[in-house]
């Protein structure tokens, strides 16, 4: 219930931010929804016609999870630094659920709000343009919610960067290209890139979306590398996170100011 | 009296990057503190009061040494620790800045895993024991500094703890909050039964509100005592001497030999020396510099001495010479 709590206190915040920021948000809403246009129109012009819906569905995805993934992964890297440097980390560091269990329920947090966002204007942009993807969502989840978990584990080792070291700034930018590369090659191009996180889930979402395959048709051994990944990942970054913590603890590196 | 935190034997040094050299920030430090009691925490600028702040609030790890808050160790069972304490250590730069009094509140209390009736039971107690019910809806960034001190320490009290540390409270207030924070620190104490421990360069704010002082200088405790009795010891120590004529020229020389921190003051009606006795037989020699001319002594009063001269002279070492003189 307590873990609970908590995560309602952090998805709150989040909202809060972003009522609060109104203007800003509707700058990134539009952004967004424009990005989306965009993609379906340029697409409809360069890419080949006979190609043209599965591009179309190729790109969105891929979009959708790069933008995911930098949310979740990039997101908490540039948190912990501003929070470093305010003075609210310490405080945060000093409840008694410990600072992983927040770093966690601001990952959820943060991931659904722009899950949502994203969600509603991927359908405004279907609507707008008047072309519909294949969107099962049965089958989507549970690829989803695994692919997330490996994208936590990796949200936590760049929070335990983050807190360790004070200019990782120039880093989670060019982070942001390894993302665009991690979310954008195909397997097909790189088959060793399924054990890299989320890459597997990318590539079983573009299956299930592009390709109609269905929850029977996933092949178990692909389940079992998607599970593989997401427990190997999570504990590995929440290990590092540990780590990286006890180090910060050690040498006075909670606060940066 | 039941002991709520024990400290023993902390050392903590830190490393630098260039030099490669070991900083000392602590080196000893030993001390208890009671169940309900309001201590300071002095030290000048590097003492390591900070690192051991930080040190009982599980912020840091000691090179050596134990913490117990409650009968737990903060380094075996730290979240179990955090259970009892809370603090403010950076003031206002402990607080969201772009969310509203309430909106901090009720964040902070969430991050505990309170429920949302009991996050509002608390934040609607806590804005009315800090009188910022007007300020419910302000953003942070828009409070006086003084309310925004006043937040983070009912922040800081979200936590029920047992023991709340406050590590600058009144930095940069202006005499008006700074005295209402006295006020409130004091009902803390007093209405919650809460134990405080205040780190402070404000003299006035450790002698108005401590019971006890704790004093680190170098690393080390060098002194831990209730106010009252240092004041009490250094007090004896320290006189005003008026005269019912002014000093010669010699016996004013006499003076800057013997007494070289004696300050003589003179007029046309009367002249004072004030001094600070290391031994009392010394009292003796300076009757010997009055009786060559047969200057006349109008009255002997021991000086008034306030905290902060105290503070100094401890922290020069003269802790130890105070005692010898005292017994």
């Amino acid at each position: 219930m307590q873990g609970f709590n908590l995560l309602k206190a952090n998805i709150r915040k989040e909202y809060i931010e972003y009522k609060r920021y109104l203007p800003n948000t509707i700058a990134m809403l539009l952004t967004f929804y424009i990005i989306f246009i965009g993609m379906f129109a340029g697409i409809q012009l360069i890419g080949d016609p006979t190609m043209q819906e599965t591009n179309i569905q190729f790109v969105i995805v891929n979009y959708i999870f790069w933008y995911l993934a930098m949310i979740v992964v990039n997101n908490i890297g540039w948190q912990i630094t501003n929070e470093a440097t305010q003075g609210t980390l310490e405080q945060l560091s000093m409840s008694p659920m410990g600072i992983w269990r927040i770093m966690l329920a601001r990952l959820i947090s943060s991931t659904i709000v722009s899950f949502l966002i994203i969600v509603v204007l991927l359908y405004l942009s279907m609507l707008t343009t008047g072309q519909w993807l294949n969107i099962d969502i049965l089958t989507i989840l549970p690829i989803l919610i695994l692919t997330l978990i490996s994208m936590f584990g990796l949200g936590f080792i760049i929070a335990g960067l983050s807190i360790v070291l004070k200019q990782i700034q120039a880093f989670l930018q060019i982070l942001q290209f390894i993302l665009a590369g991690l979310t954008f090659v195909p397997l097909t191009a790189a088959p060793f890139l399924a054990y890299f996180p989320f890459v597997k889930g990318v590539d079983l979402v573009r299956a299930v979306m592009i390709d109609g395959v269905t929850w029977s048709q996933i092949r178990m051994e692909d389940f079992m590398i998607l599970g593989f990944n997401a427990v190997f990942y999570f504990v590995i970054g929440l290990g590092f996170f540990f780590l990286c913590e006890r180090v910060a603890m050690k040498k006075g590196l909670l606060a940066h100011y | 009296m039941e002991t709520i935190i024990e400290v023993q034997n902390l050392k903590k040094s830190y490393r630098k990057r260039k030099s490669k050299e070991y900083i000392h920030a602590v080196t000893d430090v030993s001390f208890k503190v009671n169940r309900g009691e309001i201590v300071g925490l002095l030290g000048p600028n590097g003492a390591g009061k900070t690192t051991t702040i930080k040190m009982i609030c599980g912020l840091l790890i000691p090179d050596s040494g134990t913490i117990t808050i409650n009968g737990i160790n903060n380094q075996e069972k730290r979240l179990k620790a955090l259970r009892h304490i809370s603090a403010v250590l950076e003031g206002n730069r402990n607080l969201y800045w772009r969310l509203t009094v309430r909106e901090n509140l009720e964040y902070f209390a969430g991050n505990r895993g309170a429920s949302k009736k009991e996050v509002t039971r608390q934040v609607d107690e806590l804005l009315e024991k800090f009188r910022l019910q007007e300020k419910a809806s302000e953003l942070v960034n828009r409070l006086s500094r003084g309310m925004q001190q006043k937040l983070a320490i009912a922040v800081a009290m979200l936590a029920d703890s047992d023991v709340i540390l406050l590590d600058e409270p009144t930095l940069g207030l202006d005499v008006e909050t700074s005295y209402e924070v006295r006020d409130l620190l004091r009902s803390i104490a007093t209405d919650y039964n809460r134990t405080i421990i205040i780190s402070s360069h404000d003299m006035d704010v450790i002698q108005d509100i401590c019971e006890r002082t704790v004093i680190i200088n170098g690393g080390k405790i060098v002194t831990d005592d209730r106010v009252e009795n240092l004041l009490r010891l250094f007090e004896v120590r320290a006189y005003t001497i008026t005269l019912g004529e002014q000093l010669s020229d010699k016996q004013q020389k006499l003076l800057n030999l013997m007494f070289p921190e004696a300050e003589y003051k003179a007029d046309t009606i009367q002249s004072t020396v004030e001094v600070d006795l290391e031994k009392s037989e010394a009292i003796y020699d300076l009757f010997d510099i009055f009786k060559q001319e047969e200057t006349p002594v109008e009255s002997i009063d021991r000086k008034s001495i306030n905290f902060e001269q105290i503070f100094m002279k401890i922290v020069k070492g003269e802790m130890d010479d105070a005692r010898v003189q005292s017994s």
